[in-house]
């Protein structure tokens, strides 16, 4: 059976090395995958998650588990991407070019060439209604719609009340709609109640 | 459960983290309230729409991260400090200036060598500044001879130019002459023309007035 999280990280702090190894391969994906979603695709996504697992390394002696160590991680995730968007306040950190550059598409077997510019335009539009939505709300969106995380550990992560977690969402999402039906796609748009 | 209540906790159960007394009780609001039950519905629609931004496949490289490699790294350290110490005892150095990197193998020059060094690098200096003198005074004659030439080049344009104003003037005179005689005997023959005509009228006035006279005598 696989060692969890926590007694990783006690092994580590108890110094074996290597068991730091293992949680990097369980969680490095995740961590790239929330950073690509923050601040969107390019290099800068090995280099913050690169910070990311960097900055972990150096505090896990000291981490104290009253969090989750995947909330602890994506914590440190957050804070790297907010001081990379400070630094870089301004850009479009999600183009349209860039994300036709990495080749998107829906991922499914055999679809027809129709299928894959319908697939990878909606994809960018998603991309960059989510990439519009103010920093709190993106950040619950994406660790909640793109990473799954709990309601708690997304809580845990921003060092937020759960009720707060819940209102950003719902309120990201309710603009995520609104864009997304002003961009002509109207699955999530309000089915208007009958006048009769 | 009213329609407030069920807005707090919506989240829950659209992404299924109500607790099963929660749930039930939602469940039952939103088969009730049409209104509750369609803002559901689209965000379950939403979520469906959302679910196709994918991160690319290789966003995950080869992993950079070596936790492990600190005994690696351990090893490398001591090479450095022991090669940068053998430097150091030989006399090495590694320098850094104007944005580049110098370095200097053994120990540096002793002070005897070092003057020759200098007194080379004075008569090197002394034999290319005379080169370019050689090569300015050069610079400078061969500038006297361009301006010379120019200078003629000017010249003879300038002649060209007044010989062709003169050519220019003496064929106008020329032309202006030939118009001036040729208007002259145009106003010569039209003079005589009409000579000509007040001579012929002259003629049929003396000849009517003639026989005016005839028939004045004859009554």
């Amino acid at each position: 059976m696989a060692p969890s999280d926590e007694e990783l990280v006690e092994r580590f702090q108890n110094g074996e090395a290597s068991a730091f190894d293992v949680l990097v391969g369980r969680w490095e994906r995740k961590v790239q995958g929330a950073i690509y979603r923050l601040v969107g695709p390019g290099e800068d996504v090995r280099d913050l998650s690169q910070e990311t697992l960097l900055k972990a390394y150096r505090g896990l002696r000291t981490f104290k588990k009253e969090a989750r160590f995947s909330s602890w991680l994506y914590q440190i995730a957050l804070n790297v991407c907010r001081d990379r968007m400070r630094r870089g306040r301004g850009r479009s950190y999600v183009s349209f070019d860039e994300l036709a550059e990495t080749g998107e598409t829906g991922g499914e077997s055999g679809p027809s060439a129709l299928d894959l510019i319908e697939a990878r335009d909606l994809s960018r539009q998603v991309a960059a209604a989510v990439a519009a939505l103010p920093e709190e709300q993106r950040e619950v969106v994406v660790l909640k719609e793109y990473q799954g995380l709990t309601f708690l550990e997304i809580a845990e992560a921003l060092d937020v009340p759960l009720s707060t977690v819940k209102t950003r969402l719902y309120r990201g999402l309710g603009q995520l709609r609104q864009q997304l039906v002003r961009q002509g796609i109207r699955g999530g748009a309000p089915v208007p109640a009958p006048t009769s | 459960m009213d329609c407030d209540a069920f807005r707090d906790e919506m989240m829950d159960l659209l992404y299924g983290e109500a607790a099963p007394a929660t749930a039930r009780r939602l469940e039952e609001h939103q088969a009730a309230c049409r209104e509750c039950r369609d803002e559901l519905d689209s965000f379950r629609r939403l979520r469906r729409e959302l679910a196709a931004w994918h991160a690319p496949a290789d966003l995950v490289g080869a992993s950079r991260w070596r936790p492990s490699a600190r005994p690696y790294l351990a090893v490398a350290a001591a090479l450095v400090l022991l090669i940068g110490g053998g430097f150091a005892l030989r006399g090495s150095e590694l320098r850094y200036e104007q944005g580049r990197f110098a370095f200097r193998l053994g120990r540096a020059p002793e002070p005897a060598a070092f003057a020759a060094a200098l007194a080379a690098q004075d008569e090197r200096h002394r034999r290319e500044m005379d080169a370019l003198r050689v090569t300015v005074a050069q610079a400078a004659r061969s500038d006297q001879d361009t301006l010379r030439k120019v200078q003629q080049m000017i010249a003879d344009s300038e002649a060209r130019q007044a010989s062709l104003v003169t050519t220019g003037l003496t064929r106008l005179e020329e032309r202006t002459e030939a118009r001036r005689q040729y208007d002259l005997a145009q106003v010569g023959a039209g003079l005589s023309y009409l000579d000509g005509k007040a001579g012929l009228q002259a003629a049929r006035t003396t000849e009517l007035m003639g026989h005016l006279l005839q028939a004045s005598q004859k009554k």
